[in-house]
């Protein structure tokens, strides 16, 4: 069981699927490690954009906007393909879906679309979102009265602020205050973005800092309403982070299996040891976990059962602690080999640790996980 | 009736049942031994590492980490001139060879020190004393003395020629550098005896620091089929015909050292650079034979290495831990600096615990290589007290005495053939400990800095991810955890039973 065929959905899971396997095949892995260079190299804008091209963009775009239609779930089913091969352009896509994730939580609290219209390049470029901070650490902004100006704020660490034409940023007057998000134009004048920042992984999906200084802006849904808005995105793409971590897991695992077969030392193959043979069934056993949570978060979220929220941040949670355990082994299982960035494994590590940390920092989530709990017990 | 007042007898007996003192109290065992001075070139060390990492270190490292991401070809040699112009590529060698004689003990917390800002400066000073600790038990005191002095007036002039050791192969990782393993394993260099000298060709691959040292110890096997018995190390200076650099590997992370293929082509090495031979008739005709020899000069090159490769773990795991605890002063979460939230302040406590608990286990292991190990003649007081007191013009004077082939003689008796079973258990299993102790919590502290630093300890900037990234090589390099799992297995769990098999 995976999260393709959990549903009435699997012919369009399994088409998705599909789609991103061959994008991936085709677009990621010939140059992965030359992909992996930014910022010291090139992006790879033929990857991004083509996936514009195939839609990818617009998956949980309502149909009404030019979109697909779908939830985050089908999201999943493309991030965790994609993520096989290559996270970074895995990250692109989840955070244009994020981004989306609050405007249609919003357009559900008020019934108000015009923010779609406001994006020019809606469901064909990427939109920039700071998918690893928690709000809880948003610093302080000043806006203008009415909330039409921004007149300065900073947003760190943000997903995509030099390659995308909008934003969507969460900002507060003042700490401990209600926040609202926003959207904002990058191309405006006011807007300052520094350079891609070196990180630890996803490198083609690049972060950086931006400065805006008295630039207009568009309140998303209500202001006031970003804490419901980003646990609603949150809640949904939980799954899309899980997903993304089984990804690489996934490649993490079928390239040692293959590494381990093909190598001898101490006179055999090395898969043939027994220690080996642990590792990679730690490795099969946590990929096969991860793959029943993934799916079972996809059909609870689907069917809309009772708690599925939690089920899904346990699964983000988890399996992203299971995928930066397995794929350091994934590095291990290639010896001196796994350290160097002539093969995928490195990647992989670095990925996986980076995607860890999508929707906020793990033991605050963790806290606000078991919060969650205790409030619905009183 | 007073049960606890036994006969000697009775207590020894007791005591060989279950883990003896010296097997698992090493720290116990060194006290007594450890004089006033050892503790001051302890102390000395540190403070000397601590005062490099705030003036030359702290200030350049991310950036210098940037630059050799940007360009994996990029070498550090002003950072290495000026290591020299400190004096840390001779500050633990003995006065006898042209050191500054602070004591080896003093190293490892040394590499402690400069690892917890930069481990691949840690490893690049670490694989310079290493290649000195390849020499030092083949005790062939010719050779160790060219190349140790050698070493100090090339520092001295501020072009430090720096030591590497080239063992592994393409096809032979941890085969070629594992004992038990070596004669399953795929080398493929050869040597081939002529008139004055050999004829080795070899590629070795993942030679840390090659294209920054000077001298190359390579080894090589003279019998393919029986190389566990005719182990065989070239020295080989930079300039030599025949030998060359091939490609500089693009690595994960500790940058700040290369990691480079040697390849040497019908290279001619003359019988005087020939350091060790387990062939040559005083280990063929000792009473333990050639295979004790490799397996012996082996342990004792890893024992002295291993130990290190987990001050270089600790050390990171410290450095993550002190750049969470830096930005846990500085971050508010919910409102709240982030060290004030409880469950904070359990995580840096955890990492605390496993920066004192790595230190502790290393040092267990830097305790029995200097009692049973390759250093262990340097800490008998008598010859401690006589490197440490007498003047650098009496060691030059009986310099002529020292390259003798009585004193190789000597000294090669005392290392290999009065040497023990049990001593070479306790030095290797604790390094093999140290080993994959030190860096699997190494990477537990990185982990645990990613996790307590969020968004903004991805960022290069911060210095945490670096930890992440470094820290993963020493699970692998020096034989891979797995491999030192085994050996602890071999030396210190299964010894003591006898239906017990190895690498099957």
């Amino acid at each position: 069981m995976n999260a393709i065929n959990v549903d009435s959905m699997a012919a369009e899971r399994q088409a998705f699927a599909d789609l991103a396997r061959d994008i991936s095949l085709k677009k990621l892995v010939e140059h992965r490690e030359e992909n992996d260079r930014y910022p010291f190299g090139p992006i790879f804008e033929d990857a991004i954009r083509d996936a514009g091209i195939v839609g990818f963009y617009g998956v949980n775009l309502p149909e009404e906007q030019g979109g697909v239609g779908m939830n985050a779930g089908m999201v999943s089913v493309i991030l965790e393909k994609i993520s096989e091969v290559d996270a970074s352009l895995a990250g692109v896509i989840f955070s244009n879906a994020a981004a989306l994730e609050i405007i249609n939580a919003a357009m559900a609290s008020t019934g108000d679309t015009g923010i779609y219209s406001e994006i020019k390049t809606l469901g064909t470029a990427p939109i920039a979102f700071p998918m690893y901070a928690s709000p809880d650490e948003i610093s302080p902004a000043m806006l203008s009265k009415d909330e039409s100006r921004i007149f300065y704020a900073t947003i760190r660490n943000c997903a995509l602020g030099n390659i995308a034409d909008y934003a969507v940023v969460p900002i507060r007057r003042k700490e401990n205050q209600p926040y609202s998000y926003y959207l904002v134009d990058l191309k405006d004048k006011g807007v300052t973005i520094s350079r891609p920042i070196v990180s630890l992984g996803l490198h083609g999906c690049p972060m950086v800092d931006i400065t805006i200084d008295k630039v207009p802006s568009r309140v998303i849904g209500k202001s006031g309403e970003g804490k419901k808005y980003f646990s609603a995105m949150s809640d949904r793409m939980a799954v899309c982070a899980a997903a993304m971590s089984l990804g690489i897991m996934r490649g993490s695992f079928q390239d040692a299996m293959q590494y381990t077969s093909d190598r001898y030392q101490g006179g055999r193959q090395i898969i043939d040891w027994g220690q080996v043979r642990m590792m990679l069934a730690n490795m099969a056993i946590e990929m096969k976990i991860a793959e029943s949570c993934v799916a079972m978060a996809c059909q609870q979220m689907d069917c809309c059962v009772c708690g599925w929220e939690k089920t899904a941040q346990a699964a983000a949670i988890h399996i992203g602690e299971m995928a930066t355990r397995s794929c350091t082994d994934g590095v291990q299982l290639f010896g001196g080999n796994g350290y160097m960035k002539d093969y995928p494994q490195e990647k992989r590590m670095r990925d996986a640790r980076h995607a860890q940390s999508l929707l906020g920092m793990v033991p605050l989530r963790k806290i606000q996980y078991i919060s969650r709990i205790i409030e619905e017990c009183e | 009736m007073k049960p606890w007042k036994m006969k000697r007898t009775e207590k020894d007996a007791l005591m060989s049942h279950g883990p003896r003192m010296e097997e698992v109290y090493n720290s116990i065992e060194i006290h007594h031994r450890i004089t006033r001075g050892v503790h001051r070139d302890v102390e000395t060390a540190i403070a000397v590492a601590r005062k490099f990492n705030n003036e030359v270190l702290r200030p350049m490292y991310l950036e210098r980490d940037l630059k050799h991401m940007e360009d994996h070809e990029f070498l550090s040699r002003d950072i290495i001139k000026k290591a020299g112009e400190w004096r840390f590529f001779t500050l633990f060698v003995p006065k006898l060879f042209g050191g500054q004689n602070l004591h080896f003990m003093a190293l490892y917390p040394f590499i402690e020190e400069i690892s917890s800002v930069c481990s691949g400066l840690g490893h690049l000073i670490f694989v310079h004393y290493l290649g000195a600790a390849t020499v030092f038990p083949t005790m062939n005191m010719r050779v160790l003395q060219t190349i140790m002095r050698d070493v100090a007036r090339s520092e001295r002039r501020g072009e430090p020629h720096l030591i590497d050791l080239t063992i592994t192969e393409p096809d032979a990782g941890s085969d070629a550098q594992e004992p038990l393993l070596i004669n399953r394993g795929r080398m493929t260099s050869t040597m081939e005896k002529v008139k004055g000298g050999y004829i080795l060709n070899s590629r070795k691959v993942f030679i840390s620091n090659s294209r920054l040292s000077y001298w190359h110890l390579i080894h090589s096997w003279e019998d393919k089929n029986d190389r566990a018995s005719s182990l065989t190390q070239f020295v080989i200076p930079n300039g030599t015909k025949g030998l060359s650099f091939g490609a500089c590997e693009k690595k994960m992370g500790t940058l700040g050292s290369t990691a480079d293929e040697v390849i040497c082509e019908d290279v001619f090495v003359p019988d005087r650079w020939v350091s060790l031979r387990a062939l040559d008739p005083f280990f063929k005709n000792s009473k333990k034979g050639s295979k004790w020899a490799v397996h012996s000069v082996m342990d004792f090159v890893v024992s002295a290495s291993r130990a290190g490769v987990g001050a270089i773990g600790t050390g990171i795991a410290r450095g993550a831990y002190e750049i969470a605890m830096d930005y846990a002063r500085r971050k508010r979460v919910d409102g709240e600096l982030l060290v004030n939230h409880q469950w904070a302040q359990i995580i840096l406590t955890d990492m605390f615990r496993n920066v004192c608990m790595t230190r502790n286990v290393y040092m267990e292991s830097v305790y029995a290589d200097l009692l049973a190990g390759v250093f262990k003649v340097l800490y008998k007081k008598p010859i401690h007290y006589y490197m440490k007191f007498m003047p650098k013009w009496f060691f030059t004077l009986i310099l002529p005495l020292l390259k003798s082939r009585l004193v190789t003689y000597i000294f090669r008796k005392y290392y290999y053939d009065w040497y023990t079973n049990e001593e070479r258990n306790i030095t290797s299993g604790w390094a093999s400990f140290a080993k994959y102790t030190c860096s699997d919590f190494g990477l537990v502290n990185a982990n645990m800095a990613l996790d307590l630093m969020g968004a903004d300890g991805l960022r290069h900037d911060a210095g945490a991810e670096k930890c992440f990234r470094d820290v993963k090589l020493q699970q692998i390099y020096e034989s891979t955890n797995q491999v030192n799992q085994m050996n602890a297995f071999f030396c210190m769990v299964g010894n003591r039973h006898p239906e017990v098999e190895y690498f099957t």
